[in-house]
């Protein structure tokens, strides 16, 4: 054996077994990257279960993750001596443990979503595949440091809410119609089945889901509401089963204002509201430009290839291209 | 109060906020800063932008807007390229003087030569070299930019030109950092700052060396004088010569866009993000602002960056053509080993070793190729007529029109001088980012330069 050989083989044994940088080290990172993502992605889907007031079993679970049943009936083991999942029969349930931790990765998630639509400006239908890589390697300190650049941001970019740092998922701001305070159109979500005398004269009175009404007048005595062609009357106690959301506030612009690309040359127009879509940088962006609501715009030079257009707002000239002139919506002001 | 109670406090107030509340404060900052406005300034009457409104009719228009643009960009490419010729004649003659003074001075107290030759044939000729040949057309392309820049017609440019680069993935601004690119690429790419979303600036800051900048015009023109031209009648000549440099040009730009467009579609993926243009109005420029932006601020700093590397350039040049092994130095013996690559492009081995010798600046490519053919042991200007460069490069060295044509291409699209590697690092504060635009410049070089010289041979041309 002479000195060359021996040489070759001490490189090739170093490339095995260095410490955190050789091929078995690698191995077990990848390896342990890989148990960390199928034990997050049961919890995920364990929490889902329980949001949706059901629950888990080994078959939902292999299939969620796509595992033969033995590797399944393992990790259900491995969960349960961590705390974080007991098992009543065939049903999996989240210990308080398994559902911070889940929560954590769900915050993750549409945090992360937040920020490659907000900041990164990815396509929405990319930014799914690319947050459920990330969820896994992201600190609870991380997510902080994110929820603050991003400026807390409360839905993710699908308009699911976001849970807090204690780990607790806000509520869908829906309520029932008789606590609702404000102004402004509501949309109906959910209409309480129990008592049925209630329910069936809510749906006598013909109101429905999903049905656009504001609220007209509210005594002691009764709730008028109104959804601008008819007038609906109830009691109180029969409302209140009612429960409503508030209309997020783009569609309440895009029901009367038209988008800035489809205003006509030199029409002066003012600025109603900025599309709810547009959050982060390019939000940013067109408020230090002066686009702000109540604004008065009107297009002043066109380009010979359609696009851009070429606004004035506030005494100066800014250009913007279709794209972004349709996410600001406007209605025509006559002079 | 407790400091923790009153971050509890903000945590709970903050969830009650309404969405818009950020736009309402905003908003509320406008009227503010309307309100106090009102009262500080007076205005005659509501002001007009008729005047404005009439050259932007004018300056956007596709009649008389598109050939105003490429005019402009001709007269400043034509300004700095025939006026730099008599100033860095003028500097050359200045510095290459004080170089012989300097030598003699060392020859009489006797320093051995080898000192001699290293600091005043080497450092200091590359420095003097490097300066003489930037530093002019600098001093009057960037002045020349800055002027339109000042007048408010630039961002015009931008404002025209959009739509082809939101073809591509890119920003309509890239159109000025590619004018600017004709100037220095460095420059080129700290300009890119005016691109404000991180994406389209990578992309501009990429794929700016796609444009030829000063350094590489006086190869492009030699070549097509001495070459492209002489296949034409003499009648003709310079419009051939000037025809040559243009398609060479358009053929960067095409690139630019080709490669614009491959990279918003796959390193670089993502939507086209806010495009928001200022058209500012038109203002009288102002002539002392110009000269500190323009001299300052771009000449002197690329410049600078510039004279750092050529300095260490011209030692190493100096080695190269100084050190011999048996008969030949040790630039030759390279230039020999790298030729069988150089011919598979359509070039030699001379012209790859210049190219690698002088990375830190293009100017000293052909000074440098000289020297090699020349075997001389420094680098010295190319024969003063057209006769001459022939007959060196095409009788005594087995040039082709192959190999010219070869060469323009390669020296558009071949990689980022030196400063400009460094300075595209210092703009995306990645190496990463360097080493992609050294690659992708590079790649394209080699394979278009491989594919026309093998189309070329196939069809029995070379």
């Amino acid at each position: 054996m002479n000195l060359w050989t021996l040489f070759i083989l001490a490189l090739l044994l170093l490339a095995v077994f260095f410490p955190r940088l050789g091929l078995i080290a690698t191995y077990r990172n990848w390896q342990n990257a890989r148990q960390r993502e199928q034990l997050e992605d049961a919890l995920k889907h364990l929490l889902d279960r329980e949001q949706q007031g059901r629950h888990a079993s080994p078959e939902s679970l292999a299939g969620i993750l796509n595992l033969p049943r033995a590797k399944v009936t393992r990790l259900i083991s491995d969960m349960e001596t961590q705390g974080l999942l007991e098992t009543r029969g065939t049903q999996l349930h989240l210990t308080a443990e398994g559902e911070r931790w889940a929560m954590h990765v769900v915050r993750a998630h549409r945090l992360w979503e937040r920020y490659l639509v907000d900041e990164a400006r990815m396509p929405l239908e990319k930014i799914h595949q690319a947050a459920q890589k990330r969820e896994h390697t992201l600190t609870a300190s991380q997510l902080d440091e994110l929820d603050a650049a991003l400026g807390h941001p409360t839905r993710d970019p699908h308009g699911d809410p976001i849970p807090t740092r204690e780990g607790k998922m806000p509520s869908v701001e829906r309520m029932p119609i008789t606590a609702w305070q404000a102004e402004g159109p509501l949309r109906i979500v959910h209409i309480e089945d129990e008592p049925s005398i209630a329910y069936e004269q809510i749906l006598a009175a013909g109101l429905r889901l999903g049905q656009v009404v504001r609220m007209i007048e509210k005594t002691p005595q009764r709730v008028v509401l109104s959804d601008g062609e008819a007038e609906y009357r109830l009691a109180p106690a029969v409302a209140a089963n009612i429960e409503v959301e508030p209309l997020p506030e783009s569609e309440i612009a895009k029901t009367n204002a038209i988008s800035l690309a489809d205003l006509p040359d030199a029409q002066p127009a003012e600025i109603v509201h900025l599309d709810d879509a547009v959050q982060g940088f390019t939000r940013r962006r067109f408020l230090d430009l002066g686009l702000t609501p109540g604004a008065i715009i009107y297009p002043e030079l066109g380009n010979f290839f359609g696009d851009p257009r070429a606004y004035r707002v506030r005494g100066t000239l800014i250009a913007l291209r279709k794209d972004q002139a349709s996410q600001i919506w406007v209605k025509e002001v006559h002079r | 109060m407790d400091p923790n109670d009153v971050l509890v406090k903000a945590e709970t107030l903050r969830n009650s906020l309404s969405s818009g509340f950020r736009d309402e404060i905003v908003k509320s900052l406008y009227s503010e800063a309307e309100k106090i406005a009102r009262r500080a300034v007076k205005t005659a009457q509501e002001k007009k932008y008729d005047l404005d409104q009439k050259i932007d009719r004018l300056v956007t228009s596709p009649l008389t807007g598109l050939p105003l643009m490429l005019i402009l960009l001709g007269i400043i490419i034509w300004l700095t390229v025939s006026g730099a010729n008599v100033v860095s004649e003028a500097i050359a003659n200045v510095l290459f003087g004080i170089g012989g003074w300097g030598r003699a001075l060392f020859n009489q107290i006797g320093i051995p030569w080898w000192i001699t030759g290293f600091l005043w044939d080497g450092v200091y000729l590359g420095l003097a070299w490097v300066v003489s040949v930037m530093l002019p057309p600098m001093a009057i392309f960037f002045p020349a930019f800055t002027f339109l820049e000042d007048l408010g017609y630039l961002p015009r440019v931008a404002f025209n030109l959009d739509w082809l680069f939101k073809k591509a993935g890119a920003h309509g601004k890239q159109s000025l950092t590619m004018a600017m690119g004709f100037g220095c690429n460095a420059a080129g790419v700290v300009a890119t700052r005016v691109i404000d979303s991180p994406r389209e600036r990578l992309i501009a800051i990429l794929t700016n060396n796609f444009v030829p900048c000063n350094g590489r015009f006086p190869t492009l023109i030699m070549l097509a004088t001495v070459f492209v031209a002489s296949a034409f009648p003499p009648a003709l000549t310079s419009f051939a010569a000037a025809g040559a440099v243009v398609g060479v040009v358009l053929i960067g730009v095409a690139f630019t866009f080709l490669m614009s467009w491959l990279l918003s579609r796959t390193v670089l993926k993502g939507e086209a993000s806010a495009f928001t243009l200022e058209l500012p109005p038109y203002r009288r420029p102002n002539v002392t602002r110009i000269l500190y932006t323009s001299i300052i601020d771009r000449t002197i700093f690329v410049l600078w960056r510039a004279m750092q590397t050529a300095a260490p350039a011209g030692a190493v040049i100096w080695i190269l053509a100084n050190i011999h092994i048996g008969d030949s130095n040790l630039a030759r013996l390279i230039a020999d080993w790298l030729n069988p690559v150089g011919l598979l492009l359509g070039l030699d081995g001379v012209i790859l070793l210049a190219y690698i010798i002088a990375i830190p600046a293009n100017e000293i490519v052909v000074p440098t190729m000289m020297m090699v053919y020349m075997g001389a042991g420094m680098m010295i200007d190319a024969p003063a007529t057209s006769a001459g460069i022939y007959n060196l490069l095409v009788v005594q060295n087995g040039w082709t029109m192959l190999t010219a044509v070869n060469l323009m291409l390669f020296a558009l699209l071949h990689n980022p001088c030196a400063t400009t590697i460094i300075t595209i690092y210092k703009e995306t504060k990645s190496y990463k980012w360097a080493a992609v635009s050294v690659l992708i410049t590079l790649g394209t070089a080699f394979i278009v330069t491989f594919l026309t010289a093998s189309f070329a041979r196939l069809m029995g041309w070379a």
